[in-house]
């Protein structure tokens, strides 16, 4: 039986011994990932793994970092935060890693945030976790700053509907959103801006998908005499709660999310009706940068990027890896204190691509400033941690055509954002 | 401290934890032969009932009382038995496999209460900036850890050396009498009905004690930590260690979690760079592969339960 057990034991050691070797090469920085390579996300796990290695490669390319080639060393989270904290703390600890990208779910994210990166004073910018609770926790002051991600949240969209609204002179909005995590959080962020410009919100009602009849959710709204509405639904049931606010005689003073950008919405509720109306949507990034990533991808895969978080990954490995090469070592903090160099400023510009971080690395050698323009396009994080894209802003014409009415590119948006935070 | 005995610490904190919940189990189990398979709903309970006891009060939420850490972990306790006396009262009478897949149905309803009462848990977006005890009384993270691994450390030594006494008691025979033979312990005049409810409830509440363990050291919950998979992991804990033995409940606990992170550190130093992503299928086949193994060479577990009629006997 004792046989069984040190036979085991040793295959063990065995794992561990051959493991060894790999780490006593000179001069390497370690960058660690941690995605869903199995699991629930594990169709685009695998893909977003391969933009962060992209960057990497393209870096090693251009002569490594702080003049050292990086490794990317990418671990499973197996879709389990106590796999993916696991596999984090391994990253920092084992592997000095001063950077940690990643994870996928924010529900992964988080706790290696709390629990690995902000007590290990380790940069952690992620790819694809979008949930609010993120700039919640780094206004309250725990994340200590290194906390980053470079998928924009729902936050800039209710700034700006909120800067609409006070430009359009209404003085007291009501708002109707669908109970899910997307409703709920960019009605309460829109809440929080609105007043913040010195608005008032009359209510905010929640309305469960696919009812008949939003008649109660309607009346509620109703109360406190508001002169305007901001609807935050999908096209059907938005379509459903409209009709009866307007044939309640609510004001036609409305604002739209952009889930109701949609042809289908506007003919079911009449386009009459909707001539004052303004809507939002996200505007899709553009320009020569993205265009470099989108060429480096497809001649590395043979296939054009198509899928969530690739963009959104390779910026993230990006700007750590540029923020490294600026503060000139593989340290947490000075990476942190870094990124923002990096990407604001009137520093000459640096697009994707082994040419580019060339080029970055020169100017920074020579003291110059620089400023990224990624694979999303400009990217500026604000003072919690998070980037903002552009939006557009729609409206109906008479004929019920959806139109552009105006564009917020991302230093607008960045801007209206610092105004509230002030 | 070094990198390898900072993450040992660290490690070993996540692996005592998980051991209590397979002691936990064990007695429901290994004891008493109840099937429970939904290891992971009590388990989310005590987490949920520590965070919210313990956490600090937002205006969008029902909870936080921030309340002191042992307070929290007791309330969370306290919450995980009371849900169990319900469960074990509605569902005990059913038998091995009705049993399993009432518990799991419910383990999963625990988890979607979680996932959508958002006024009380938070919701998908789960609760943050949950104080963990004694946090700055330390200056590093390191010492930290160091002490939270003597805490979970003292508590896991002292659940072992109650239910080692508990067990050898002669409500710990009656136990084994139960689950060997209903019909035999209730002719002797035993209420089979009423013990299975107590190693129940006195099981998942030790799943509830980690849970607010669990959630005093990462300081955030939400339901993704609570998928059926973790039940899954606790019984493999519980059986590869030695179903009937506390000391195989605790080796079990830390040799498969060590199985199942190891696997992946050992993965990422071994295969090329390019060969990463392919990386976490290989993990999900050695974890399993080794656990079958473990099994085919000693299918009682690494400690299996000794045979014995009496401590007194021979």
């Amino acid at each position: 039986m004792t046989k069984h057990l040190l036979l085991s034991g040793a295959f063990g050691l065995g794992l561990m011994a051959s493991a060894l070797p790999a780490a006593a090469q000179s001069c390497e920085i370690p960058v660690g990932s941690v995605l869903s390579i199995t699991g629930s996300m594990a169709a685009i796990g695998k893909a977003i793994g391969d933009a962060g290695q992209l960057a990497v490669d393209q870096f090693n390319e251009a002569g490594g970092v702080a003049g050292c080639n990086v490794k990317y060393i990418l671990r499973d989270d197996q879709g389990s935060p106590n796999v993916g904290v696991d596999a984090a703390k391994t990253l920092v600890e084992i592997e000095k890693a001063p950077v940690i990208l990643g994870a996928i779910q924010s529900g992964v994210t988080m706790p290696i945030l709390t629990s690995v990166s902000v007590p290990g004073k380790v940069v952690q910018i992620s790819c694809c976790s979008s949930a609010p609770t993120f700039t919640q926790l780094a206004r309250d002051g725990g994340t200590g700053g290194y906390w980053f991600r470079t998928l924009p949240t729902d936050r800039p969209q209710g700034v700006v509907m909120a800067n609409i609204a006070k430009t359009k002179g209404y003085k007291k909005i009501a708002v109707i959103h669908v109970n899910s995590d997307y409703g709920v959080s960019l009605a309460r962020s829109f809440k929080a801006a609105f007043e913040k410009v010195g608005g008032t919100v009359s209510s905010v009602t929640p309305y469960n998908q696919e009812q008949a009849s939003y008649r109660a959710e309607v009346n509620a709204a109703m109360q406190g005499d508001p002169d305007s509405l901001f609807l935050i639904a999908f096209p059907a049931d938005g379509a459903t709660a409209l009709r009866e606010w307007i044939s309640f005689g609510g004001s036609q003073n409305l604002l739209l999310s952009n889930s109701l950008r949609a042809d289908e919405f506007v003919k079911s509720v009449g386009a009459q009706y909707l001539t004052k109306a303004e809507g939002i949507d996200n505007a899709q990034t553009e320009g020569p940068s993205v265009d470099a990533f989108n060429k480096a991808w497809a001649a590395k895969f043979g296939s054009a990027p198509n899928g969530p978080g690739l963009h959104t990954m390779y910026d993230a490995a990006a700007v750590a890896l540029l923020a490294m090469e600026k503060a000139g070592k593989p340290d947490g903090t000075a990476i942190r204190d870094n990124i923002r160099a990096i990407t604001t400023g009137d520093g000459e510009v640096i697009f994707p691509g082994p040419d580019g971080f060339k080029k970055a690395k020169e100017l920074i050698k020579a003291g110059k400033p620089i400023r990224y323009e990624g694979a999303t396009g400009p990217i500026s994080f604000d003072q919690f941690g998070d980037v903002t894209g552009p939006y557009l802003i729609w409206g109906v014409g008479n004929d019920g055509k959806l139109t552009v009415v105006d564009k917020w590119d991302k230093t607008r948006v960045a801007d209206a954002i610092a105004e509230i935070d002030k | 401290m070094s990198g390898y005995l900072a993450y040992l610490v660290f490690f070993l904190i996540v692996a005592l934890t998980y051991s209590i919940v397979v002691m936990g189990l064990n007695l429901q189990w290994g004891y008493t032969g109840l099937f429970n398979a939904g290891v992971v709903g009590f388990f989310a309970i005590g987490a949920y009932g520590t965070a919210i006891l313990t956490g600090p009060d937002r205006p969008e939420l029902i909870g936080g009382f921030a309340l002191p850490f042992p307070a929290g972990v007791v309330g969370g306790m306290i919450l995980a038995a009371l849900a169990a006396l319900l469960v074990g009262l509605a569902t005990l009478r059913l038998r091995e496999e009705y049993l399993a897949i009432s518990t799991f149905g419910i383990a999963i309803s625990i988890q979607l209460i979680g996932l959508n009462f958002d006024a009380l848990t938070g919701g998908a977006q789960g609760l943050t900036g949950i104080p963990r005890p004694l946090f700055s009384t330390f200056g590093t993270p390191g010492a930290y850890n160091l002490f939270y691994l003597c805490l979970v450390g003292t508590i896991t030594a002292i659940v072992f050396a109650a239910l080692q006494v508990a067990l050898q008691s002669p409500w710990g025979r009656l136990l084994k009498a139960i689950r060997e033979d209903e019909t035999a312990a209730a002719s002797l005049g035993k209420n089979p009905a009423l013990v299975r409810l107590q190693a129940f409830v006195l099981g998942s509440t030790l799943m509830g004690l980690a849970g607010g363990l669990y959630v005093g050291f990462i300081g955030y919950v939400s339901p993704l930590d609570f998928l059926p998979l973790l039940t899954f992991q606790i019984w493999a804990m519980l059986i590869v260690g030695g179903s009937g033995n506390n000391r195989g409940a605790i080796v079990g606990a830390v040799g498969v979690w060590a199985l199942w992170t190891m696997s992946g550190f050992a993965i990422s130093r071994l295969l090329p760079v390019h060969y990463q992503s392919q990386g976490g299928a290989i993990q999900v086949i050695i974890i399993g592969l080794l656990i079958v193994l473990t099994l085919l060479f000693r299918p009682r577990g690494l400690i299996g339960e000794a045979q014995s009629v009496s401590r007194h006997a021979r």
